[in-house]
């Protein structure tokens, strides 16, 4: 029987990440996946696949609508969906192919197989060749989530998909309702919409992107309903049925909805089934969740868990930090994470992204702040670039002037948040990042205009 | 006589904004213009040029549109069309700081000022002079391009970077004298818009006093695009030909004559302070003829303050901005200073440049030993998904400390991702910092804590050895 100091179950961006740190810092790790390609829900089938398709839908909407007023003529656009698919799989699979790379550079063991507690230390990996039990020193539980299902709705993996079906649609569907209005809704729906399909969005709450900045997702909803997506809220759908080749969506106390394919974007559910929890009774929270400590033990010695199988948002780098925490304190007795400044981004056009509290949650926590806004429109750069859309919103701490939160919504806010995360990392005050001296033209210093517009001096509005 | 609280000289990115932080701290502001509100900047700078840069990164875009899975026939620009939408951005940008002006009960006087003697200034208008002594003075003159033995601007043959940004039809040919980052960026996009280029640079690098790292990568798709790039080249004259210019270039291999249709001329700026009656007001000119100030943008004459590309290098927007603001605060009696950490600096190639802080020669020169850590966009998986995988995040920190004291980039918006480096630098951040300030994923900016985490030995994404 082999044996390691760590073995990981889970290859996502938790799992790996945790694999390779752990190599780095002198451990004997094994790395238990099912499927064949490594990298997790990020990577096969979802960051990665559903950025490279909004890049490709985004640059043939740009193709059929968005080149005459740049002065760019084009006699002819047609969409190629095979090749735009295969080139989504294409960059897929030079990203799990790398992982490939690095856990052999770092001698990380990987198993393929299907694994299963069996005991204190010990983990069982059904394999396509049958049965073997590996030890570990330590048990990471990184095995993730999967797409949760709604009541009444027959998910088919057809006409009724979920996002992964919904990444490899192998046409454009005329009619496409999209059920839950978080950020792989909106990314997917967008997509589509891009693609050619006329898109119906049902979410259950009063507004769309919930637990973002409210006046954010307000913003957001004006800017994506111009763009042609179509929004029903306060939508509590009842059931979804085939009728012949049509899906009919019910919907409580409004007109059923018709469509040609369904895609239920409701939220995901963390992956515990089958593992054996309980061969070491290992707890977990009225949600399905695996209870964790600050250190990510669980309630069984030995065991530890990361990731989307958790509590706290379910993102990519926040499975990537819990990883590299976890890792470092086993071999160190050190690993932290800052709950407060895990960042999220809706990469729609323009993209929405936030870090720190809302303006909600400083009413509701009775916190005492100043709020800052800039519009891109007075915005150089995003002048130069033809995407006005949005704007950047700073709240800093009425007393101490301590950024709190900030969010944007804006073209490449995506890349512009990681500054803000920063900011807030350092404990920065506005003021700071005011007097940053911000390149010109770019679109950060429309963050550099919020945070002076804290103090009512922006320079530009 | 009229006397305002503060006047000032010029309305460019310096002269605006010191106009409006001076109002916004309670003072009565007067501006002088000779050209459009914005200056170079707004009207035939920075803006306009990155309009261009836009709309020729989408004509490249269309034409390798199959790799995303979309086919486009007949790609064609309109330049007319393209020239017609730059003006609205300009008109727009330039509109809104009149409009600021107004709300700020800014008064603008167009006209050509210069000084008559110690704190009096005249200004040259449509209709007469007229006079003021002002409570202080803020000279935002600027800056101009400069031309070459053997080569005029005429606006026609040879360009100046305000004649190649007003083009209204794309060039079959164009040589550009001089390979800094507005000789490039125009070059780019004009090559993507459908030219012939042939870059002429007198020094052995592109971009001279980019760090060469950096500026390899962007030498490198120069190739991949077919543009021709001469380093250590003189360009010595120029002739008319019946079928356009031939202009004759030094080589080290000799003399070659270089066939083209029309000549972009960029090899550097000059500050305008001539004309402009400075020894009236008692100001020296230092040496390049800027104006030589302190830490508070004060001049060596009382009440004058100089403040952007007339003041000094780096000739940036945003380091005349900053000045203004600071000249402004000064006047009004605020403590504030010249006291950066950092100033970024953009280069919109292609891919782009952004660089903040000292780079490892830098560090040596002044005696710090350091440690740098290199990530590339290649590993990256947002980059991937953009098909931008070229170029790479480097962080340069001092040795044993960890302190952060450069971030240079080279890669896909690069200029967008420097700011957080410039924040790193200013707020005194170290290595770990920057590693454990969470990302999102998948960006760009992950580039930037990966090559955090590779100056500390463990990165995750590319293996860097134990
Ligand atoms: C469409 C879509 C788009 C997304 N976009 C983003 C985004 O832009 N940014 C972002 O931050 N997040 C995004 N996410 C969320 C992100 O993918 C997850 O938060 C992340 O993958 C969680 O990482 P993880 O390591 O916890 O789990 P996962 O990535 O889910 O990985 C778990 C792995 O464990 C394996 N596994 C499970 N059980 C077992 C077992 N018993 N034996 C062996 N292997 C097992 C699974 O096969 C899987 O590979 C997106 C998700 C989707 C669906
Ligand atoms: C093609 C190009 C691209 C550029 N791109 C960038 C970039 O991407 N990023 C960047 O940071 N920088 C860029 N720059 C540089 C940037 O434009 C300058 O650094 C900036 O404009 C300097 O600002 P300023 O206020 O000092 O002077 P200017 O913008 O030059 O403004 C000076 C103003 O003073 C007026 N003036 C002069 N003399 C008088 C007088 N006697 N009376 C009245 N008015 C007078 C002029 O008409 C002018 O409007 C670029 C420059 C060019 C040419």
């Amino acid at each position: 029987m082999d044996s390691f100091d760590l073995v990981v179950i889970g290859a996502g961006p938790g799992g790996y990440v945790a694999a390779l740190r752990a190599a780095q810092l002198g451990m004997s790790v094994a790395c238990v996946e099912k499927e064949k390609m490594l990298g997790g829900t990020c990577l096969r089938v979802g960051c990665i696949p559903s950025k490279a398709l909004l890049e490709s839908s985004e640059h043939f909407e740009t193709a059929r609508d968005g080149l005459k007023e740049h002065g760019v003529k084009v006699a002819g656009v047609t969409l190629d969906l095979p090749a735009m698919m295969k080139r989504k799989d294409r960059v897929v699979r030079t990203l799990t192919t790398g992982i490939d790379g690095l856990f052999r550079k770092n001698k990380v063991a990987r198993v393929e197989g299907t694994a299963r507690i069996a005991g204190p230390g010990s983990v069982v990996v059904t394999t396509a060749k049958g049965e073997e039990t590996i030890a570990g020193k330590h048990v990471l539980i990184a095995t993730g989530s999967r797409p949760a299902g709604l009541p009444g709705v027959a998910i088919d993996g057809d006409r009724i998909g979920t996002s992964t079906e919904a990444l490899s649609f192998s046409d454009v569907p005329a009619r496409l309702v999209v059920i839950g209005a978080g950020y792989i809704g909106l990314e997917l729906g967008s997509v589509w919409r891009r693609l050619g399909s006329k898109v119906t969005v049902l979410e259950y709450l009063d507004r769309i992107l919930p637990g973002m900045d409210a006046e954010l997702a307000a913003e957001a909803m004006k800017v994506l309903g111009k763009q042609g997506l179509s929004f029903t809220l306060s939508a509590r759908v009842t059931g979804a049925r085939l009728d012949g080749a049509e899906v009919v969506v019910e919907i409580e106390g409004k007109d059923p909805v018709r469509a040609d394919r369904v895609l239920v974007a409701v939220g995901r559910s963390p992956s515990t089934e089958g593992l054996g929890l309980d061969a070491v009774s290992i707890a977990t929270d009225g949600r399905g969740r695996i209870e964790v400590d600050e250190h990510f033990q669980t309630s069984a010695p030995g065991f530890f868990a990361i990731g989307d199988v958790i509590r706290g948002p379910m993102l990519a780098h926040k499975a990537e930090e819990e990883a590299i925490a976890c890792v470092e304190w086993l071999a160190t007795g050190y690993g932290h994470v800052n709950y407060d400044a895990i960042p999220g981004v809706c990469y729609t056009d323009p993209e929405a992204a936030a870090v720190g509290k809302t303006e909600e949650e400083l009413v509701a926590a009775g916190t005492p702040f100043r709020k800052g806004r800039f519009p891109f429109l007075a915005n150089g750069r995003a002048r130069t670039l033809g995407r006005t859309e949005g704007f950047v919103k700073v709240l800093a701490h009425e007393k101490t002037d301590r950024i709190l939160g900030i969010h944007i919504l804006g073209p490449r806010a995506g890349e512009m948040i990681a500054e803000a995360v920063a900011a807030l990392e350092f404990g920065a005050t506005a003021e700071d990042l005011a007097r940053t001296c911000h390149a010109h033209p770019t679109l950060p210093e429309a963050l550099k205009e919020a945070a002076l517009a804290v103090a009512g001096r922006a320079l530009h509005v | 006589m009229t006397s305002p609280d503060v006047l000032v000289i010029g309305a460019g990115p310096g002269g605006y904004v010191a106009a409006i932080r001076a109002a916004q701290l309670g003072k009565s502001v007067t501006v002088v213009e000779k050209g459009e509100i914005g200056g170079v900047c707004l009207n035939v700078g920075c803006i306009p040029s990155k309009a261009i840069i836009t709309a020729s990164a989408l004509v490249s875009r269309m034409r390798q549109a199959d790799r995303y899975g979309i086919s486009v026939t007949g790609v064609a620009v309109d330049m007319a069309k393209l020239v017609a939408w730059k003006d609205s951005v300009v008109k727009r940008l330039t509109g809104g700081i009149g409009t600021l002006f107004g709300k700020h009960t800014i008064r603008v006087v167009a006209g050509t000022a210069r000084f008559t003697g110690p704190g009096k200034v005249a200004v040259k208008t449509a209709a007469g002079e007229e006079a003021f002594s002002p409570g202080a003075t803020i000279v935002a003159t600027g800056s101009r391009p400069v031309e070459i033995p053997g080569f005029s601007f005429d606006g026609e043959r040879i360009l100046s970077s305000t004649d190649a940004l007003a083009l209204s039809a794309v060039p079959k040919r164009l040589l550009v004298i001089g390979g800094g980052y507005i000789g490039l960026e125009l070059g780019i996009a004009l090559h993507g818009l459908g030219s012939e280029v042939t870059v002429v640079e007198l020094t052995d690098s592109i971009l001279p006093g980019t760090d060469p790292e950096l500026s390899a990568v962007v030498h490198r798709t120069l190739k991949k695009k077919k543009v021709r790039v001469l380093l250590g080249a003189k360009a010595l004259g120029w002739k008319e030909t019946p079928g356009g210019l031939s202009v004759e270039v030094e080589t080290k291999k000799g003399r070659e004559e270089i066939a083209c249709d029309k000549v972009l001329l960029t090899v550097g700026r000059r500050p305008n302070s001539e004309g402009l009656g400075l020894d009236l007001a008692g100001l020296p000119v230092g040496p390049g003829g800027f104006i030589a100030i302190d830490a508070h943008c004060r001049t060596g004459a009382e009440g004058v303050f100089a403040i952007g590309d007339v003041a000094g290098q780096p000739m940036l927007a945003h380091k005349a901005s900053r000045e203004g603001i600071i000249a402004a605060e000064v006047i009004a009696g605020r403590p504030s200073a010249r006291d950066w950490a950092a100033i970024p600096a953009v280069i919109f190639t292609d891919p782009e440049i952004a660089s903040v802080g000292l780079t490892e020669a830098e560090a040596a020169a002044k005696g710090i030993e350091t440690v740098t850590g290199k990530f590339p966009f290649g590993a990256n998986g947002r980059a991937l998904t953009l098909d931008a995988g070229e170029g790479f995040a480097k962080v340069v920190a001092e040795k044993g400390s960890g302190v952060v004291l450069g971030v240079h980039l080279v890669g896909p918006e690069a200029a967008e991702l420097v700011s957080e480096g410039a924040l790193a630098v200013e707020m005194g951040a170290t290595l770990e910092d920057l590693a454990l300030t969470i990302h999102p994923h998948p960006t760009l900016p992950e580039t930037i804590m990966e090559a955090a985490e590779a100056a500390l030995g463990h990165a995750i994404h590319i293996y860097t050895g134990k």
